[in-house]
């Protein structure tokens, strides 16, 4: 118990030695070692080789890391062979990263950050913005946890367990619901933006519709907004400067 | 601004990096979240939540995935905000200069991201054989000079985001014109990422179908408000 808690916290800090040689290598050798001490006692050459294995590439969603972890770990106490832990410490990373984009970064955190929009622009903003923030990070420590946990409880064959968790079908709904959300925001946004700084309705109607067909066209081949902006802010500066 | 409280918006602007990748990713790096704090420290809250949000909509474009090099808008928004609040003019001509100077600063966090992953792959160069080996304690040892690193690429962006923020409030004179025109460009250009986002995120013309319709119950409930 203390073990595994020592190990989720750990992982709260998983990409701090982040490097484009081993990616979450070395955060993941980190969060393994408390949940591999009991080896230490029990086989000190195993656990020495175990300690080798953890710190190899790594790569995966950072909030689901954790399954990995725990999966390795159980395999490693159980005295499974290094080349199946290997393998499975490869085979988790890609699937582990895919479903943990698809569910936070492209599901829940702009589904999250369109209702605090929406929500400033009621005049909600900070209530809803903090109330949004705990309830995230709630979830956020629960879900490393529960990943833990999924992982000791079995091992090499974690794989099976995660195929009949909810993260996939969540994985697939959070996207469609953070468009409808982020859908929903726009309008509400320009009107508090840019009608609260008082340009009329039909520029506000103007520039969102320009921004939509830009962003059509631009779907296949994104262009760097914020490098855009900063030109044409710099062509403002040159022609307010001129005139 | 000669009673600007440093050390907390620095302490929080710190934070607010250190968010983004190395401890937690608890949503305290998102210009919304790093705005409104800077701005209540700033005894502002709602300029700080207008300037987050703007900032916001350019973050919304940003997918953090992988080894992918992505803006750090933490410590740019904390000085974004510092500038608005401190140029005491209404938001509708801060907004655009403070936006822009936090897009700035913003792609100078994603570069600095850069520097502390190769600060990290050289100490791991020196000690992978050991760590390879298994010998106890080499791990502990790269992720705190990891997480060294990034704590003091987090505190060079809060100086220098700070710094820039007091050097534009004590020298750049924008009149009510120009101000009013780069809010306009930095709020189009803000909605040009966050439709983009939207879009690129959706990915299939049949997941496009749910931003539409998100829009079309965003204007219906703005009609009947």
């Amino acid at each position: 118990m203390v073990a595994r808690l020592r190990a989720v916290l750990r992982l709260l800090s998983l990409q701090a030695s982040y490097t484009y040689e081993r990616l979450q290598g070395v955060g993941m050798a980190v969060a393994q070692a408390p949940l591999l001490a009991p080896l230490a006692t029990q086989d000190p050459a195993r656990a020495r080789e175990a300690r080798g294995r953890s710190g190899q590439y790594f790569n995966a969603h950072p909030f689901l890391a954790g399954i990995a972890v725990g999966a390795q770990s159980r395999a490693e106490l159980d005295g499974q062979p290094g080349d199946r832990i290997l393998r499975l410490r490869t085979a988790l990373s890609g699937p582990l990263g895919a479903l943990g984009d698809q569910l936070f970064w492209a599901g829940v955190v702009p589904a999250l950050m369109g209702l605090a929009l929406m929500a400033s622009a009621l005049g909600q903003g900070i209530p809803v913005l903090f109330g949004l923030l705990l309830g995230y990070n709630l979830v956020r420590v629960y879900v490393t946890d529960w990943g833990v946990r999924l992982g000791l409880r079995n091992g090499l064959n974690v794989a099976t367990d995660l195929s009949h968790s909810l993260l996939r079908p969540a994985a697939g709904a959070a996207g469609a619901v953070a468009g409808l959300i982020i859908g929903a925001a726009i309008p509400w946004v320009a009107w508090w933006l840019l009608g609260g700084a008082g340009r009329s309705g039909q520029l506000v109607l103007m520039i969102v519709a320009v921004a939509i067909v830009v962003g059509v066209l631009t779907r296949q081949r994104p262009l760097s907004a914020p490098g855009v902006t900063l030109g044409a802010a710099a062509l403002t500066l040159v022609w307010r400067w001129t005139t | 601004m000669s009673d600007l409280p440093i050390v907390p918006l620095a302490a929080w602007a710190i934070i607010t990096g250190l968010d983004l990748a190395s401890i937690l990713q608890g949503l305290l790096n998102r210009p919304l979240v790093a705005g409104a704090v800077a701005g209540g420290i700033l005894g502002d809250p709602q300029s700080g939540l207008v300037v987050g949000a703007a900032l916001e909509l350019f973050a919304l474009d940003v997918l953090p995935v992988g080894s992918s090099r992505y803006p750090d808008y933490g410590a740019a928004t904390v000085a974004a905000v510092v500038y608005a609040v401190g140029s005491g003019q209404p938001w509708a001509m801060a907004l655009g200069p403070a936006v822009l100077l936090g897009l700035v600063l913003g792609q100078l966090g994603g570069l600095a991201i850069v520097v502390h992953r190769r600060v990290n792959a050289r100490a791991l160069a020196r000690w992978a054989e050991a760590l390879d080996r298994g010998d106890p304690g080499v791990a502990a040892r790269l992720h705190l000079i990891g997480l060294g690193s990034d704590a003091s690429r987090c505190a060079v962006l809060a100086a220098a985001g700070l710094g820039a923020s007091l050097l534009l409030l004590r020298f750049l004179r924008v009149d009510a014109a120009t101000g009013e025109a780069l809010t306009i460009v930095a709020l189009a250009g803000g909605f040009v990422a966050l439709v983009g986002g939207a879009m690129r995120r959706a990915g299939t013309p049949r997941r496009m179908i749910w931003v539409g319709g998100g829009m079309a119950l965003g204007l219906l409930s703005l009609w009947l408000r």
